[in-house]
């Protein structure tokens, strides 16, 4: 069964300064399904369409064609959204709040019952090693420790299905390795795990399918037993399907 | 209805970290100032004098506080990008901007209530003590404070942008003064199109004689008749607005 289904999508982005209205395609006809329990890399450069692709599914876009689902429920029905977790690529997180606070709050939206609601918060704050700074305020937290109170709320509601945005961007080797853990602990309980990224050696490692974005274009899909042992497979296939849109030339050291 | 009680409980709470002792403080130097000036009249126009200071100062910073509190409320969020957090939980965004609306004139109202305690406090030095009256006239200041909110929301989410939305909300603000001097010259006006244009900003303008409870001070009270009118009226103009601002901030994307 499905836990995301993307139906010829396109986003077009309008903007209007002046009177001159000017299009940017953000992604287009992107059709893809994703299993439940299957983990899934979204790889691309930058402007490529992941975020774009993210943000439709968790109803902060709309698109302008095509049908996006998220566990068999439209994308843009807010119900679903209990059963889903995100983390963006930075901790955008209310700083005034301390992590306790913070984490109530997102229970509380993840309508947890109030009676389980100091429990499960301080069990999760446990486990991404927040335990002790619980009851500093996020502006007092280092940006490693933002980034684990930012995973902490997308799993507080248990969801089935985790999208991370470009989790492992900015952080130190040993964050990237606990990431890395977290997804194949996700994956160990059953859950669908939906990630973007740059790094290849990191979606290599964890990743079942994975799916290269181009210019807002789905370009290429493989499995693991693709580039499972075959050094440099994945990077090769991926140099061979993007291309650059961003205007910016290539190195050359001549 | 725990999305609004999350919503609103980190909203005064992100509130009253930041803002709300600045309005007491403000109000503390108003009445240190009355008072000084006072002492030099005789005792029975002291209590009267600070009595409409008082209610004046109460008045206009709340609605200083009101206004610039909600100008940026859902502003500063998107710019944060906090807004996707709470966005991709369950939240229907007519939730959201009802919490975060209620929790501002809560905090607001906080402040008033501090502010009125010193008031009282002062006045009652000076022999004068007749709290349920003085509780209509701050219970008319937070009408016209919910209202006055309720509107910069909606123009903070209209213009998207705090400087115009602030221009045009004192502007509202001003006008709604002058709603019956507006239907008075609309009534004389020779030309349709200012008559139209008249009667259409009496009418979009709040129109703040609901709430002038100060103007029978030394006369007659009204009655709870007049007071519920007054109320009827906050709740009205400020649901009217809020169903607006919804209608904004569904098609907004983030």
């Amino acid at each position: 069964m499905n836990a995301i289904r993307f139906q010829n999508v396109s986003k077009i982005y309008r903007r209007s300064h002046l009177g001159r209205v000017t299009e940017t395609t953000g992604l287009s006809g992107l059709d893809l399904d994703i299993q439940k329990g299957e983990v899934f890399g979204l790889l691309g450069l930058n402007g490529s369409g992941k975020t774009t692709a993210i943000k439709l599914l968790m109803g902060l876009h709309h698109p302008t064609k095509g049908e996006v689902e998220t566990l068999g429920r439209r994308a843009s029905d807010v119900e679903v959204l209990a059963r889903i977790g995100y983390a963006p690529e930075a901790a955008y997180l209310n700083k005034t709040l301390t992590g306790r606070e913070n984490l109530r709050l997102f229970a509380a939206l993840s309508r947890i019952p109030r009676a389980e609601i100091e429990g499960r918060v301080a069990e999760m704050l446990d486990k991404v090693g927040l335990g002790k700074a619980m009851d500093q305020r996020l502006s007092e937290y280092s940006k490693g420790m933002l980034q684990r109170a930012s995973l902490a709320q997308a799993l507080i509601h248990d969801p089935e299905l985790v999208i991370l945005d470009e989790p492992v961007t900015g952080l130190d080797p040993l964050a990237i390795k606990e990431v890395r853990v977290l997804i194949l602990w996700l994956k160990s309980k059953g859950k669908t795990v939906l990630f973007s990224s740059h790094d290849i050696s990191e979606v290599e490692r964890v990743c079942d399918r994975i799916g290269i974005l181009s210019g807002g274009r789905l370009v290429k899909v493989m499995k693991q037993d693709e580039w499972r042992g075959k050094p440099d497979a994945l990077e090769t296939a991926f140099a061979a399907a993007v291309v650059r849109t961003d205007g910016v030339g290539s190195i050359r050291m001549e | 209805m725990q999305t609004i009680s999350a919503v609103f409980a980190y909203t005064f709470k992100e509130h009253i970290r930041h803002k709300a002792w600045l309005s007491a403080a403000l109000f503390g130097l108003v009445l240190l100032g009355g008072a000084i000036i006072v002492s030099a009249l005789g005792a029975d126009e002291r209590a009267r004098l600070l009595l409409d200071l008082g209610l004046a100062a109460i008045e206009a910073i709340s609605l200083v506080s009101v206004v610039f509190l909600t100008v940026s409320l859902i502003l500063v969020e998107i710019e944060s990008r906090a807004i996707y957090l709470i966005l991709t939980h369950p939240v229907r965004r007519s939730d959201y901007l009802l919490g975060r609306f209620l929790g501002t004139v809560a905090a607001v109202a906080v402040g008033m209530a501090v502010m009125a305690a010193m008031h009282l406090g002062l006045l009652t030095l000076y022999g004068w003590w007749e709290p349920l009256r003085y509780l209509a006239a701050l219970a008319c200041v937070l009408g016209k404070t919910a209202v006055m909110g309720a509107l910069s929301l909606l123009l903070s989410l209209a213009l998207t942008s705090e400087a115009a939305a602030m221009a045009f909300a004192v502007f509202l603000w001003m006008l709604g003064h002058f709603s019956s001097e507006m239907r008075f010259l609309a009534d004389r006006s020779g030309s349709a199109f200012l008559k139209t244009a008249l009667v259409a900003f009496s009418h979009a303008a709040p129109d703040f004689a609901h709430f002038n409870y100060r103007d029978f001070w030394h006369q007659a009270a009204p009655g709870a008749e007049w007071l519920m009118w007054a109320g009827v009226y906050a709740l009205a103009y400020s649901a009217a607005c809020l169903a607006l601002s919804v209608q904004l901030f569904d098609q907004k994307e983030f």
